[in-house]
């Protein structure tokens, strides 16, 4: 009895220290819910689904950003450029696939072909990550360590400077786009009629995610890409190969920002300079939540999507570079290091 | 006897002549080779329309390094939002200088006024820039600039009464005139005005203190220099020049838009030349913005089938300068110089 007593008051302070701690993930929280519901009422169901399917390839985006800056400290700046490459090459196989596959007749065959191209896109995009990791950044790390994040941030730069002209030399300023994947009407939801597209570029982004969580979480290359973004010296003692790490983790990022550029190409049309958006966004949400924190990326992306329809709704298009800005000023100015807080070791040293 | 005497004297004015010229950021070949660019114009193959352009367009080029090198090479933090600080200068001076009325209501001052109040204004928001980035280390600070710009970017295109948006503004010219020449020198003045008073400071203690705070941050502070000051001090001026020469652009090419101006892949150019020139140096960025500008140029009339060509090499050549030689054409030059003198004193 006297033990109840003297720890009800206990747990109170208790509380309301935690809440002190986490201020910023309360009020965000409250924050987003309340966004949630007036989006809810002034957009209904089709804004609502669309702050998810944005939602989902922010936090796919932001997730391959965290991970290569978590794990080898890189500040990407040519995540958008990956994204640019997954979208031409969905484009580049989308067509003629469709095509041969209009002329086939089989109704199965045209609900692959999507499919088909998401996925070799985003194989492009492993590929890619290979091929960059190992021409710019490998020499790099080789040779020195000193004023890496810099250094990587400025090369990644100048990666996508290469990147976005080379685009243009090769295929021109030209927009390429499809209508849409899936020659189907649109569903039916809540009362609302929603595109097939992005219903499965939604769930492409939740699975993508889950998958990934799935193999860092319960694998051993998973869990051994995790140490390595814990401690490089501690995992190289327990014998992880750091280079293959090293290259795995940055080709799974660009591949996943592929698989992102290719499963929204109704939406965004492929053009050399497409990735400005999703890498300032993306980019948001990482400064948002916390540079290299990955669980954060995920919850960031889906705030970042309510933060841009709410704009949207409330104030107009146009304004959707500007409000997220105020947002993030303010949100650094009340917790410096992100909502969520950045884990990652070395950040602070260099 | 006599002859001596003055030789001496000579000798000794000689001396205080390399000595100003030394406190003021030049060495004898650099104001050389200045006085050779100033002159350059007045001759044939250089005095055509043109080239005049090419040489307006790197002196521009150059004196954006510059100030962007201010940041970047000492206290250690690339300023992203540049190009965006520059077009909020332009637009600025732009806005002031309009003679036809917007609000109901027409400035229209000398564009050799408003040029100084769109440094102003863009001084300000460095300055705020400063406050906001105080408390990020390199990366964040840079993303937060970036940020800042693009913000800015976004306001200009959506406050359409002030700016036409994205339909872009056509400010009023300095002089009414066809000729390029009278631009040139008021470009090649304002670089050398934007090199000597940044020399000037990089080369006193204050200099000493940015490149402090720029190596280490917690260090500085520990041996009593206060980071907030400075870092605010130099985010404020290099965004009080930028914006300067935000102001020529607008009065120079006579019409602006958003995103030929303050676009992301502007501050990324200024960042190449920069690099490329040599961190830290201030004047790399001028010694390579000219030839660099006759290459870029050469290379796009030679290879107008190759649309954007000139844009890859400049990716090209910053990211093998980053990988193979980061101390850049300065780095090159102090090395060729050293080698030489060790080989002359043998």
């Amino acid at each position: 009895m006297t033990k109840e007593t003297s720890e009800g008051p206990m747990i109170t302070v208790n509380i309301l220290h935690r809440l002190k701690d986490n201020l910023p993930v309360v009020v965000v929280s409250i924050f987003s819910i309340v966004l949630f519901i007036m989006i809810g009422f002034k957009g209904g169901a089709p804004q609502l689904f669309n702050v998810i399917v944005t939602g989902g390839m922010w936090a796919l985006l932001a997730t391959g950003l965290a991970l290569v800056f978590g794990v080898m400290n890189i500040p990407h700046f040519a995540h958008g450029e990956s994204f640019m490459v997954g979208a031409y090459v969905a484009y580049f196989t989308f067509t003629p696939i469709n095509k041969t596959f209009l002329a086939s007749g089989s109704k199965f065959l045209l609900y692959l072909g999507p499919f088909l191209a998401i996925i070799a896109a985003g194989l492009a995009g492993c590929v890619l990550g290979i091929i960059i990791e190992k021409i710019i950044f490998a020499p790099l790390r080789h040779r020195t360590k000193e004023g890496w994040v810099m250094n990587a941030f400025l090369l990644t730069v100048g990666l996508s400077f290469i990147l976005t002209n080379g685009t243009t030399l090769a295929l021109g300023p030209n927009f390429r786009g499809i209508s849409r994947y899936f020659d189907v009407p649109s569903l039916e939801i809540m009362g609302a009629y929603i595109a097939v597209d992005r219903i499965v570029a939604a769930a492409i982004a939740l699975v993508t995610i889950g998958l990934l969580w799935f193999f860092l979480r319960r694998t051993k290359t998973g869990r051994a890409i995790r140490a390595v973004s814990q401690d490089e010296t501690g995992a190289q003692l327990v014998g992880i190969d750091l280079d293959f790490i090293q290259t795995l983790t940055f080709s799974l990022a660009t591949g996943m920002a592929a698989i992102s550029g290719a499963s929204l190409l109704f939406m965004f049309q492929a053009y050399p300079t497409v990735g400005l958006t999703p890498l300032y966004f993306s980019w948001y949400v990482v400064m948002l939540v916390g540079l290299g924190n990955i669980a954060g990326a995920i919850v960031g992306g889906f705030i970042v999507a309510l933060l841009q329809s709410g704009t949207q709704l409330f104030i107009g298009l146009s304004w959707q570079s500007v409000v997220p800005t105020v947002v993030m000023i303010l949100v650094l100015m009340m917790a410096p290091s992100g909502i969520f807080g950045s884990e990652v070791k070395g950040v602070q040293e260099q | 006897m006599n002859s001596t005497a003055t030789f001496v004297e000579k000798g000794t004015l000689w001396q205080r002549f390399i000595s100003f010229i030394n406190k003021i950021g030049f060495s004898p070949l650099g104001l050389a080779l200045l006085l050779i660019v100033a002159v350059l114009p007045n001759f044939y193959p250089f005095s055509q329309e043109y080239v005049i352009r090419w040489l307006i367009m790197g002196a521009f080029l150059a004196a954006q390094s510059v100030a962007f090198d201010f940041t970047a090479g000492y206290i250690n933090i690339v300023n992203f939002g540049f190009a965006a600080l520059l077009g909020l200068g332009a637009y600025t001076s732009g806005i002031f200088a309009n003679t036809t009325p917007f609000l109901l209501y027409a400035p229209g001052l000398s564009p050799w006024i408003t040029i100084w109040i769109g440094a102003l204004v863009a001084g300000l928001v460095g300055f705020v820039l400063g406050i906001l980035t105080l408390r990020m280390r390199g990366i964040f600070a840079a993303v937060m600039a970036w940020f800042v710009g693009i913000a800015l970017m976004g306001l200009v295109n959506n406050l359409t009464d002030l700016t036409r948006g994205p339909l872009g503004m056509n400010p009023v010219k300095f002089i009414e005139t066809p000729n390029n020449l009278p631009y040139f020198y008021i470009i090649l003045s304002m670089m050398v005005l934007i090199y000597i008073v940044l020399k000037l400071i990089v080369g006193s203690n204050i200099g000493l203190a940015f490149k402090a705070i720029g190596q280490n941050p917690d260090a500085a502070r520990a041996s009593g220099i206060n980071p907030t000051k400075y870092l605010v001090f130099n985010f404020t001026l290099s965004a009080f020049f930028a914006g300067l020469l935000g102001g020529f652009y607008a009065h120079f090419f006579g019409s602006l838009t958003p995103s030929t101006l303050m676009h992301t892949s502007k501050t990324v150019e200024i960042l190449a030349i920069a690099y490329i020139g040599g961190r830290g140096s201030l004047w790399g960025g001028i010694a390579i913005a000219f030839p660099f500008v006759f290459f870029i140029e050469f290379l796009r009339s030679n290879l107008s089938s190759l649309p954007g060509i000139h844009m890859v090499i400049y990716g090209v050549l910053m990211v093998s300068i980053m990988i193979y030689y980061p101390n850049g054409f300065s780095g090159f030059y102090f090395w060729a110089v050293a080698k030489i003198k060790s080989l002359l004193k043998k």
